[in-house]
């Protein structure tokens, strides 16, 4: 009857629970849905940056490294690159000849870094074609294609089919000249890489330099992240002599990043619990400030304190738990939705793609997030009622009969 | 089989027994003497009437009887336990089970029905669904609301919210029934209705009645009343005696 009774005195100031629901509900659907947003973002910005070029893992040498020459190539990398890519986790391999040079039109000049691969295995392991804006990857022109970035191009006031002269390094040290023509502008969510990245076949690197198949870095793509700890350990244990690389690794900031959402979350969080520990708090007492007589008439006929505190406690905790809910429902229902429709951010494009964001953003949330949130929601409003519920243990019957409320 | 020397015993305790009882409040440091050094006995089956002025401390000394307010100094022996040195739960699980109340503003539960209200104190005492149910409809047939089981509080009259108190009251089988001013909020025919219900409770069950009240009409009707006067007992009459009434109403009026 104890439930019963916190049941039916739940539903006797309708208003005032339903305040109490909404903000439950809202509290626990706008904590859901903006930790989704954080991680989602967080995880588009990952997943853009091993698509865009970087993969899973990288293989280098230790030299290479420590400075970006062509002659620092992987011994035996062609080989390397073979068993690497028998690997069952492993989807594909790409092994790349990386040169830092200078890209020059008939109007201006830029310093960029020269990608040699080859374009067959290359669309097996980043996503460079589905950026082309412009003309087609690889295809339409024979000799010397090469794809630029829509920031370069502009830099250097080229267009589609222009001409472009390539200068750099060989391995054997001395200074190479090669043209190349412009088959593909593409353009990523990140400013800065299309600016210093051009994509050219690696055999016209070997033809132009006059040289061996070398590579310097073999890209690595694997058939799921989950793969990523343990055939890194792998590849790290088995070619020692080399550097072995995930994108962690790589791509250091990024992890920065995830450590920064936590706090960040965690601060939020911090905040939307706070305000809804206040607002039930406030609500719940004047629940019980309203029915003073009535607990003191409880507690003259017999009813035990602790039963009289329980009861406050249960209506906040029916109260907590319909908000929790309907909450997760309408979070879930939201996440699910723009998890598969996506966020448009495409107003902030230009400040986000300086930031190499992506301007689709796709919230999502792991499971256990669901459960850790509803959790603490769910906590917080029962600590929201011990204060007003220990007002309710305080009462002196003799005077709460006498209160008029 | 009773020995002689315990029916004595028996005949000599009463169900309630005030010895030098005061009640001493702290109203900004000035302390007031509500109850003043209160002798009282009363015995099972009384239908008693404390009376007195307003302040007179009737409330008081029924709230230190009820264990609802602890005295500042005294002894209160109920049922020969003294419970004038109880702790909280203890008094609470005390009253549970040896006092019925009712109070002047009915003060049942708004969100329950009459028979609910009812059935509420016997769950308290951990009576099982059925027997309590059973009980509770019997409750409120004895005070002629037999119809109006399912009734929410709203949905009664004052008189009607009275004699669900009454039921209430009588629901835990208290050995005595506290009531302040019971009519207080009641019309004639209503309250003589009320005391109707409880002098026949008194009369067929012998259950106890003490009363705090104004109500020349409870006064009319009590067997005995004791007039209160600044905290002590200024009289102690059975009605029935010459003048009493007129004596008491006068009293009253002071």
């Amino acid at each position: 009857m104890l439930l019963a009774l916190a049941w039916k005195n739940i539903w006797r100031n309708k208003k005032r629970s339903l305040i109490i629901l909404v903000a439950i509900t809202l509290g626990l659907w706008a904590g859901l849905f903006s930790v989704a947003v954080m991680i989602g973002s967080w995880d588009t910005t990952v997943n853009s940056t091993i698509d865009r070029n970087l993969s899973h893992i990288q293989i280098h040498t230790k030299e290479f490294k420590d400075e970006s020459l062509i002659s620092f190539f992987i011994p035996d990398g062609n080989n390397i690159s073979d068993e690497i890519s028998d690997l069952k986790e492993v989807k594909d391999v790409s092994a790349r000849v990386l040169i830092e040079g200078m890209a020059s039109s008939p109007s201006s000049s830029r310093g960029v870094n020269i990608i040699g691969i080859d374009p067959d295995r290359e669309k097996n392991v980043t996503t460079i074609e589905n950026y082309i804006v412009e003309g087609e990857y690889f295809n339409g022109i024979k000799r010397n294609p090469i794809l630029v970035g829509k920031k370069l191009a502009d830099k250097l006031g080229l267009k589609l089919h222009s001409k472009i002269v390539l200068s750099f390094q060989s391995v054997d040290t001395t200074l190479t000249y090669a043209a190349f023509r412009i088959v593909g502008i593409y353009k990523t969510e990140s400013t800065p890489f299309d600016e210093a990245h051009i994509f050219v076949r690696k055999s016209d690197l070997y033809k132009t330099m006059n040289s061996q198949p070398i590579i310097n870095e073999i890209a690595i793509r694997l058939n799921s992240s989950e793969y990523l700890d343990t055939t890194y350990t792998l590849l790290k244990e088995k070619y020692s002599s080399l550097f072995v690389e995930s994108w962690k690794d790589l791509a250091p900031e990024l992890e920065m990043t995830y450590e920064f959402l936590i706090v960040e979350m965690q601060i939020f969080l911090g905040i939307i619990l706070a305000a809804l520990l206040f607002g039930i708090t406030n609500t719940m007492l004047m629940s019980v400030l309203d029915r003073v007589r009535e607990f003191g008439v409880l507690i003259a006929v017999g009813m035990k304190r602790i039963r009289v505190f329980l009861l406050i406690m249960i209506e906040t905790i029916i109260l907590s738990l319909f908000g929790g809910i309907i909450g997760m429902a309408l979070g879930t229902f939201t996440i699910w939705y723009f998890s598969d429709k996506g966020i448009d951010l495409s107003l902030f494009s230009e400040g986000l793609s300086a930031w190499g964001m992506p301007t689709i953003l796709y919230p999502i949330l792991p499971l256990y997030f669901y459960g850790v949130l509803t959790t603490m929601i769910i906590i917080t409003g029962i600590l929201a009622a011990v204060y007003p519920s220990i007002k309710t243990i305080k009462l002196r019957p003799a005077d709460a009969i006498r209160t008029y409320g | 089989m009773i020995k002689e020397n315990d029916k004595q015993e028996i005949k000599i305790m009463a169900l309630i027994e005030l010895k030098k009882v005061s009640k001493i409040y702290d109203e900004n440091a000035v302390p007031v003497r509500a109850v003043n050094e209160v002798d009282l006995k009363i015995e099972p089956g009384e239908f008693t009437a404390i009376v007195g002025p307003s302040g007179s401390g009737k409330t008081t000394l029924l709230n230190v009887v009820g264990g609802l307010d602890k005295p500042t100094s005294g002894t209160i022996i109920i049922n020969g336990t003294d419970i004038s040195t109880f702790k909280t739960d203890q008094m609470i699980s005390f009253r549970l089970h040896n006092i019925g109340f009712v109070f002047q503003a009915y003060n049942l539960i708004p969100v329950f029905t009459a028979k609910e209200n009812v059935e509420f104190i016997m769950l308290l005492q951990g009576i099982p669904k059925e027997e309590r149910e059973k009980k509770a409809i019997e409750l409120l047939e004895s005070v002629d609301l037999g119809d109006r089981v399912n009734s929410k509080p709203t949905e009664l009259s004052g008189g009607q919210q009275q004699r669900v108190a009454v039921a209430r009251a009588l629901a835990s089988k208290p050995s005595f029934v506290l009531a302040d001013e019971p009519t207080a909020n009641l019309d004639s025919v209503t309250a003589n209705n009320l005391l109707d219900i409880m002098e026949k409770l008194n009369k067929d069950h012998q259950m106890t009645f003490v009363f705090s009240t104004h109500d020349a009409r409870v006064i009319k009707r009590a067997h005995r009343v004791v007039t209160l006067k600044d905290g002590a007992i200024d009289s102690d009459l059975p009605t029935g005696q010459a003048g009493v009434e007129k004596e008491i109403v006068t009293v009253n009026e002071t």
